[in-house]
């Protein structure tokens, strides 16, 4: 039974997202519930099965029996194992979180079908073993992410409409690789592509393909200079949406990424012919300080939030591509980290708006000495975005920044202390515009939010000081378990 | 290596699918780029897509081969027939470039809706205001 789990933690929310209309005809007001059921449940089913994965070593699923390397295949190891967790309950949170914004009837059922679909999408997406497959839960991720976004209506429209065309784009590059791929070997499955392209890396279309994919899917993970769609999408969607996208749907591109590279091409290997690591690794750099760079110019809460995502993507790429064991950890341990943090700035901004209607930058006074819970939590997470001891933060930039000067490259250790400046430069902005401020706003009135509000946000601020703590382990879980080879 | 410009425009020309394809790549791209009207860009997006599938098509096309079938309880000779899996592969590609043309047609409409126009410029001017 145990060897049939991945399939239920897709089917799950999967499964769910296709009863969702009828449930709403009979029952509307228990789409919520249901959903955070489905979502519960899949959080569960892969907390068992990363415990098994550890256990027992990684599961391959052939799906409906029919053998890899024809039949279609599911890989669950140490790293889709550990991501897997991470999506159902960073989903569920958002579910619960999005509680109070999300109107009950019509616009309820959108908003909780979508996000099954999303999350069943990604997770399809991190089980994958083969690139096309990758390919269509891609597709099927960006779809229901299209359809959250403009699901505000007004500008978010425009916005969804480019995040589309440039969506699409991404996606066609990366399939445009795989079939370079194909052509070369004839086959798609990871296993078998891994045993066939080491002697062929020296050709051409290889290279080609690998650089279409990784273009493709740059555009999918916002890396600088492909970041376009990104901040408008994430500050137009509604308050309910953005905090499902930003920690998920950059993250898992980054994570096909992460297989494409050391799984199918084999990380080492591609040094040889073409320093394609090192380059990514600069490209890192660059995203980092410019997202950040971007990001301490801005006057609004959202898209300093997004900004500053898109210069955390840049620190991940770099500890990922620094192609040694300790780099790795900390890249993988700083995603993980780096969505906890993103799914709590944009809970903060989101609450802020819904008890004070607090947009701007200059608005932040008025949440002195109305809002305790909310500077609480923004206080822990900018302890862990800047990157300060006990925090999750520090310790994936630690790992990151070990990696960088085992690997001689200086560029990263110049490219995280940069970012991690700037990210203490508009945190210093916010803080000052919340506490030094002089705001006309009246008598100081206790502006309560929501339970499900404070609940969510306080439970990511013990996540980020709890990873924070149990780095060691962690670190240790993804060197034994997540490391190729 | 030292191949003339001849050779190299031999060998090109000896791919008449491989050109098609760039073309068409380039072309919708280029729209995507280059047209103010959001219909047009889907074009041009629709165009990317199918260019790509028919990079996919055209890796698997052999002239005169037949099916993949048994034939009076025998398999046909490999060297005989097209491979199939790409095609199978571009049947669901066609699947999902649909689905997307389904929600960025409703988009479309949304956005016109709203906005009474579907030329890029007029929306930006009324987003701007």
């Amino acid at each position: 039974m145990r060897h049939h789990l991945p399939v239920f933690v897709f089917l799950l929310p999967f499964g769910m997202a296709i009863c969702m209309p009828l449930i709403s005809l009979v029952r509307p007001k228990w789409c919520r519930g249901l959903t955070m059921l489905a979502l519960a449940a899949m959080t569960g089913l892969s907390v068992m099965l990363y415990s098994h994965v550890i256990a027992q070593g990684p599961i391959r699923y052939a799906l409906s029996g029919w053998m890899p390397p024809l039949g279609i295949e599911w890989i669950v190891d140490g790293l889709s194992g550990l991501l897997l967790p991470l999506l159902g309950s960073l989903a569920l949170m958002g579910v619960w979180y999005a509680g109070p914004l999300v109107t009950e009837g019509k616009g309820s059922i959108h908003f909780h079908l979508l996000t099954l679909l999303l999350v069943s999408g990604l997770s399809g997406m991190v089980m994958a073993g083969d690139l096309f497959n990758i390919f269509v839960f891609l597709e099927v991720s960006a779809l229901s992410s299209y359809a959250l976004v403009g699901s505000a209506g007004g500008r978010a429209l425009v916005s969804a409409f480019r995040y589309l065309i440039l969506g699409t784009l991404g996606a066609s590059l990366y399939l445009l690789g795989v079939g370079y791929f194909y052509a070369v070997t004839g086959t798609l499955n990871m296993t078998d592509l891994a045993d066939r392209l080491p002697d062929l890396l020296a050709s051409k279309a290889v290279m080609a393909g690998f650089i279409f994919m990784l273009i493709g899917l740059g555009i999918k993970m916002a890396l600088v200079p492909l970041h376009g769609w990104l901040p408008d999408a994430y500050v137009d969607a509604p308050d309910s949406v953005s905090p499902l996208l930003a920690p998920l749907v950059t993250k898992v591109a980054l994570y096909a990424v992460v297989r494409v590279m050391y799984w199918v091409v084999g990380g080492e290997e591609v040094g040889e012919t073409l320093p394609i690591l090192t380059l990514s690794s600069w490209l890192g750099a660059v995203a980092a300080l410019v997202g950040a760079f971007l990001a301490l110019s801005q006057q609004e809460l959202k898209r300093m939030f997004a900004y500053a995502g898109i210069s955390h993507v840049g620190i991940i790429v770099m500890g990922v591509c620094l192609g040694n064991p300790t780099g790795f950890a900390g890249g993988i341990f700083y995603l993980l980290t780096d969505a906890v943090m993103q799914a709590a700035l944009f809970y903060i901004a989101g609450t802020a708006f819904y008890s004070l209607g607090i947009r701007t930058l200059a608005d932040l006074g008025r949440l002195r000495g109305q809002m305790p819970w909310v500077i609480g939590v923004l206080i822990v997470i900018a302890i862990s975005m800047i990157g300060i001891p006990p925090s999750g933060g520090f310790f994936g930039k630690w790992y990151i920044i070990l990696g960088a000067l085992e690997a001689g490259n200086y560029i990263v250790v110049g490219g995280v202390v940069g970012a991690t400046l700037l990210t203490l430069g508009y945190f210093v902005t916010i803080f000052e515009r919340i506490f030094v401020d002089s705001v006309s706003s009246g008598p100081a009135v206790l502006a309560e939010s929501p339970l499900s509000m404070r609940a969510t946000m306080g439970m990511l601020a013990a996540a980020s000081l709890v990873l924070g703590l149990m780095s060691d382990p962690m670190i240790r879980l993804i060197l034994d378990h997540a490391f190729p080879g | 290596m030292n191949a003339s410009l001849f050779d190299i425009l031999t060998i090109w020309l000896q791919r008449p699918n491989f050109i098609a394809f760039i073309i068409l790549f380039l072309w919708g791209l280029y729209i995507m780029i280059a047209h103010h009207n959001l219909i047009k860009k889907l074009i041009g997006m629709y165009l990317v897509q199918t260019s790509v599938i028919f990079f996919f098509i055209t890796v698997s096309a052999k002239a005169g081969a037949t099916v993949p079938i048994l034939l009076n309880g025998e398999s046909v000779d490999p060297a005989l027939y097209a491979n199939p899996l790409p095609h199978v592969l571009m049947l669901t590609a066609i699947v999902v470039g649909v689905a997307t043309l389904g929600v960025s047609l409703a988009l479309v409409v949304a956005i016109y809706r709203q906005y009474g126009s579907l030329d890029e410029e007029v929306i930006l001017k009324q987003l701007g205001e």
